[in-house]
């Protein structure tokens, strides 16, 4: 076990991530489902479209509205949340904000795009998965977006796991990325979001205590990881995009 | 120092158990021949291949010459110099120094001269609002519709006060895109007796870059086991309408030259009739086998044109399937698809 976390994986090691565009056919503008570990989050949008009665929709720009859903049956307890639950709504505010700015709205005058999103497990990294999810569904829904939006997890153990880990001792322990549920619990983590593989930085979220010298290197490592997620992600939209395109028979 | 992150380890296929390593290893995602990789490769001598797929954020040139046309936006790099950035995932395409991206999937656009099917919204005091799937909904001014008894009668206050008798909300109409205003909205209308309110049919929408563009959106296709002939409405905006054949007001008018007493007779109350005609057992097979082509045909990722559907329609015949829904059962759907595939290399 020299090296390894409690899942088996080395400290700078993904979980499997499985990715899906168009899983809902044509009932949505756009769909996704995103696999990561055990966290699967679905996520389909529509738009852009006529905005909803509330508002007329704003001139110069399209409105990017979120909603978040948790399945009852989603995390190790059975917990009906609600709409007004807190971390539902700060979920909805994080992606809804993440992808204003990222969409290019100004091509999209008066209208809404409604992204969806239902997370039918948590293991962890949820708010990446949904930002991921989003995304891809985005994309899907061939709405124009400055780059991808990639999400990734990143935690700080206490101890280091000694053995085969690299560079670190036990003064500076490595970072862990992508943390799972149990580590997600046990250690202070944060979500990080990139624009594109680069280091532009879209989302940092943490609602745990950490050393102010460890930040940076969970950053880093979180950055590198979502430049991994992107490849994974750019990976499956070419090849959807191949067996479209296959299909045309010409 | 640069991070380096090992890869997820790749997917083992749950239910295989204790043979791992005999090849219950799915390595989909690493070994196939991935197109994408392979526009990297040397092997392409240009990098603005026309037909290749573009994702998001990937740089499609830094060559000035180019002009950016849709799915593409301008960034400028750290030295200053401005470089073309796709902001689709779709193929690219050239038009003289334009280059723009075509979306894989993608809502309707209107564009002036689209026949589109649509279904009324809401009925205002002087129009309609329609949904076309399109970004904004459409609208339809009662000035641009044919009013019963005669197409070149001046619009009264009457024909306000019965808006809905001509359309109620929900119903289904097929139109003619006829201008556009900044935001891209439509108007659309029916001033010809090809348009008008759909009946004695079905409705499916697939797609809107599902339908290829053609001369004629609206077809009649002859149909065996005496099924009689099949309107089928192809909207460019994704909506199909396939419906029993109605002798067209248009065909008779052609007949005799446009008389406008004659179309002061038929284009009458009938034509905002809300009656279905009776339909015989045998229309609504082929009808519903029509549907079942389509969907088949959209399933596999093929672009609908009257060739492909007679092709479907044909080989769907010889398979001698009945039922409703073998349009979305992939066996059945990609047999025919197969079949009319093939049909079509042969001529």
């Amino acid at each position: 076990m020299e090296g390894l976390r409690n899942d088996g994986r080395r400290w700078n090691e993904l979980r499997r991530i499985h990715c899906q565009l168009s899983t809902s056919g044509s009932s949505a503008d756009g769909s996704a489902y995103v696999e990561q570990g055990f966290t699967k989050v679905l996520c389909t949008v529509t738009g852009p479209a006529e905005p909803g009665s509330r508002q007329r929709g704003r001139s110069d720009g399209a409105t990017v509205v979120c909603e978040v859903y948790f399945a009852a049956f989603s995390g190790t307890d059975r917990i009906k949340r609600g709409r007004n639950d807190k971390k539902v709504q700060e979920l909805q505010t994080a992606v809804q904000k993440t992808f204003a700015s990222v969409i290019l709205t100004h091509l999209l005058a008066r209208s809404e795009i409604a992204i969806s999103l239902h997370v039918l497990s948590q293991d962890g990294g949820t708010l990446a998965a949904c930002i991921n999810a989003t995304t891809l569904a985005l994309i899907d829904a061939g709405i124009p977006m400055a780059d991808y939006v990639c999400a990734c997890t990143a935690g700080q153990p206490a101890i280091g796991l000694g053995g085969g880990s690299g560079g670190g001792d036990d003064d500076e322990p490595d970072p862990y990325l992508d943390v799972n549920y149990l580590e997600e619990s046990d250690i202070p983590s944060l979500t990080v979001a990139t624009v594109g593989g680069g280091e532009k930085v879209a989302v940092v979220s943490m609602e745990s205590r950490v050393r102010i010298e460890r930040l940076e290197a969970m950053l880093a490592v979180g950055i590198s990881g979502c430049a991994r997620v992107r490849e994974i992600m750019d990976k499956e939209v070419r090849r959807y995009g191949k067996e479209k395109l296959d299909g045309t028979g010409e | 120092m640069p991070i380096q992150i090992i890869a997820p380890a790749p997917f083992v296929d749950a239910g295989d158990g204790d043979d791992d390593d005999e090849g219950g290893v799915r390595l989909d995602v690493d070994n196939d021949g991935d197109v994408a990789m392979e526009g990297d490769a040397p092997s392409r001598k240009t990098s603005r291949h026309a037909g290749r797929i573009v994702t998001p954020g990937e740089l499609v040139t830094d060559d000035p010459q180019w002009m950016r046309g849709h799915g593409t936006y301008l960034s400028t790099t750290a030295d200053g110099s401005q470089s073309i950035v796709s902001s689709l995932a779709g193929t690219i395409s050239k038009t003289n120094k334009l280059l723009s991206i075509c979306a894989l999937r993608f809502r309707y656009v209107p564009e002036i001269g689209d026949l589109v099917v649509g279904r009324i919204l809401e009925v205002q005091t002087k129009r309609w609002r329609v949904d076309i799937a399109a970004p904004h909904s459409a609208t339809l001014l009662l000035s641009s519709i044919n009013l019963p008894g005669g197409i070149l009668r001046k619009r009264t206050s009457t024909d306000e006060l019965q808006i809905r008798t001509f359309f109620s909300e929900g119903d289904l109409l097929v139109a003619e895109v006829q201008t556009l205003n900044s935001d891209g909205q439509a108007s659309l209308h029916t001033r010809s007796l090809k348009y008008g309110k759909l009946r004695n049919g079905v409705f499916l929408t697939v797609d809107a870059g599902m339908i290829r563009r053609m001369k004629s959106h609206v077809l009649t296709m002859p149909t065996s086991n005496g099924g009689g002939e099949v309107d089928i409405y192809l909207g460019v905006n994704g909506y199909i309408w396939i419906a029993k054949h109605t002798a067209s007001l248009s065909d008779g008018a052609g007949d005799k030259g446009v008389s406008i007493t004659r179309l002061e007779e038929e284009a009458s109350e009938a034509i905002y009739s809300n009656v279905n005609e009776e339909i015989s057992p045998e229309t609504r097979a082929e009808i519903s086998r029509i549907g079942c082509v389509i969907r088949a045909l959209v399933k596999a990722n093929i672009k609908i044109d009257e060739e492909m559907l007679n092709l479907g329609y044909e080989a769907a015949l010889e398979e001698a399937l009945q039922g409703y829904d073998w349009g979305s059962d992939t066996a059945a759907g990609k047999r025919i698809v197969d079949a009319a595939l093939a049909k079509r290399r042969k001529t």
